[in-house]
């Protein structure tokens, strides 16, 4: 019964998101994708299958980043703001399945952009004559993994700031999680001892996305460890439900107001 | 029904800005059956009250109390609960008929169920012809209808509505207290807030009024009346023009015909009426100057 409430939230909230035409959105990106594609390829010798899979999974990531930062942040608050979560959570609708109704039906439109992007890109990259190895597989399923994450971090802030400070606060947090990496293995962060615990201590607090980017993997090599898959990959996954988990718990808290 | 115990409710927003006392010692219960009008001025402290029955808030002390009879369980209780939020807004891209499934289901009722319960209530409603329309294309008045009709949908024993019937015209005004009584005269306790003092008098049994977050009456309306003002009578009499009684009254109306219009408080009228009696004045009627619950209103300012 809890399962079909969390259904029939989260369908209705995809069907609104499709209405609001993303898709549209979805389909430009596309579009410009294959054309700049076709237009590098032109200025590229010897390997567009390269460029090809370079742009595809970069537009495939920007894209899906943007709805998770942009529709996260929105998410919540907007249905705060119009009183629409009255209407559902003064039904017999536990505020966890309305929450988690909401995340599930922006995901859905987020696997929906994803599998059509990626679809794009494989079939460009094929046409190239490039070969679609299991890492590209792995690289668009981190991507999603990525969206995902970042959706929830998103969501998370949205609960205590507006939507501008969630967004920006959550861009961040994306732009610290894929530079942690770098910036760790700097000689100057190495030297100093505070730098060196400060980002030991953001990997107990931040999400390190930097874990979920295969992208030059997948341009410059065609396998990695699988130890080093399923590890980002649970990586990915406990992360995510560490923070759908507090985002029920704050929800559960909170005055809607 | 529904019985608020010593609710209170402090706003704090920040660590600079002085607490704000939302409810203070608010207590009042909703009788099964009843009608009831949740009066006050705008920042009275309604939808506070609102907020916090249907545990979107929760109070700082005190405590909402449910009747067995709603059930034991939280989800329970709000499966026989009918809400409706102040002003609200809903899904611009779905049709009012996707918008009732929405709503039905979430209430755990059958699709068939839903169907039925729509073709019963939207010819009442008069929206039964844009129920394919996309609810951004509806008026504010169908708005408030169809969010009227999703709120009694599911049959609830209680139906909880915030300002209902603000922002409607008086057509849509009259046409939505009808349907209110209807559900009423089904069984269904209702209870809503409003600063629309006419419409609680008209239609409401009991009315709860609140002045600053804090209760200032919980009755009957007809009580109010009667407790709240010292009434004045109107007396016609036949009298010639040298009568002049020796008993108080506030002021006098002489019309044509030797007839006079004398208005006496309350205190003085039996004995007004036993003077024109033993003068053998001919008494043509007698009526109670009633004040209306908006004059009560405005005239303690809510504190009655």
């Amino acid at each position: 019964m809890m399962a079909n409430k969390v259904y029939i939230i989260a369908y209705y909230t995809f069907k609104e998101i499709l209405k609001s035409k993303i898709l549209i959105n979805v389909f430009f990106a596309g579009l410009g994708l294959m054309l700049v594609t076709y237009v590098a390829t032109e200025f590229t010798y010897g390997v567009p299958e390269r460029v090809a899979l370079d742009f595809g999974l970069g537009t495939l990531s920007l894209s899906s980043l943007a709805i998770s930062l942009f529709l996260g942040a929105t998410l919540l608050s907007k249905e705060i703001d119009s009183r629409t979560v009255y209407m559902v959570i003064s039904r017999p609708v536990p505020r966890f399945a309305f929450i988690l109704g909401k995340i599930l039906g922006l995901l859905g439109i987020q696997a929906l952009n994803v599998f059509l992007l990626s679809l794009m890109t494989l079939i460009t990259v094929s046409v190239l004559g490039g070969n679609i190895t299991p890492l590209i597989y792995w690289a668009i399923g981190f991507i999603f993994l990525e969206s995902i994450l970042l959706l929830l971090v998103v969501v998370l802030v949205s609960l205590v700031a507006n939507n501008i400070l969630s967004t920006l606060l959550s861009l961040v947090i994306l732009v610290l999680g894929h530079a942690v990496k770098e910036t760790q293995s700097l000689t100057f962060v190495k030297n100093r001892g505070f730098f060196k615990i400060v980002l030991e201590a953001y990997h107990f607090i931040l999400p390190g996305f930097y874990k979920l980017n295969l992208k030059e993997f997948v341009i410059y090599k065609t396998s990695l460890p699988f130890d080093y898959l399923l590890s980002s990959l649970i990586y990915g996954v406990a992360y995510s439900g560490f923070l759908l988990a507090l985002t029920i718990y704050l929800f559960n808290k909170k005055n809607i107001d | 029904m529904i019985k608020l115990q010593s609710l209170r409710k402090v706003f704090k927003s920040d660590l600079l800005t002085q607490p704000f006392v939302a409810l203070d010692d608010v207590s009042f219960d909703v009788p099964e059956g009843s009608m009831v009008g949740f009066l006050g001025a705008n920042g009275a402290g309604k939808t506070t009250s609102l907020k916090i029955i249907m545990d979107f808030i929760r109070p700082t002390s005190g405590a909402v109390i449910f009747s067995s009879k709603l059930g034991s369980s939280k989800l329970e209780i709000f499966k026989n609960i009918g809400f409706l939020p102040e002003r609200p807004y809903f899904y611009p891209t779905l049709t009012g008929h996707d918008f009732l499934l929405f709503m039905g289901r979430l209430s755990e009722m059958t699709t068939t169920s839903i169907n039925h319960e729509i073709q019963v209530w939207a010819p009442r409603f008069k929206i039964d012809h844009a129920l394919k329309r996309e609810l951004k294309t509806y008026s504010k008045g169908m708005l408030q209808r169809i969010g009227f009709l999703a709120t009694i949908l599911h049959h609830p024993k209680i139906v909880i509505l915030d300002e209902p019937l603000s922002g409607l015209d008086p057509i849509g005004r009259k046409e939505l207290k009808d349907v209110i009584i209807e559900v009423h005269k089904e069984g269904k306790t209702v209870f809503f807030s409003s600063h629309i003092v006419p419409d609680v008098e008209e239609i409401c049994d009991r009315v709860v009024f609140l002045k600053d977050g804090k209760l200032a009456f919980d009755g009957s309306v007809g009580s109010l009346i009667t407790d709240s003002l010292a009434f004045d009578y109107v007396v016609s009499v036949k009298a010639d023009f040298s009568f002049n009684p020796q008993t108080p009254f506030k002021s006098v109306t002489i019309l044509p015909n030797n007839l006079k219009k004398y208005i006496v408080e309350s205190g003085n009228k039996d004995r007004f009426l036993v003077e024109m009696i033993e003068r053998k004045y001919i008494i043509l009627s007698i009526e109670m100057n009633k004040p209306t619950l908006e004059e009560i209103f405005y005239q303690t300012r809510g504190t009655v």
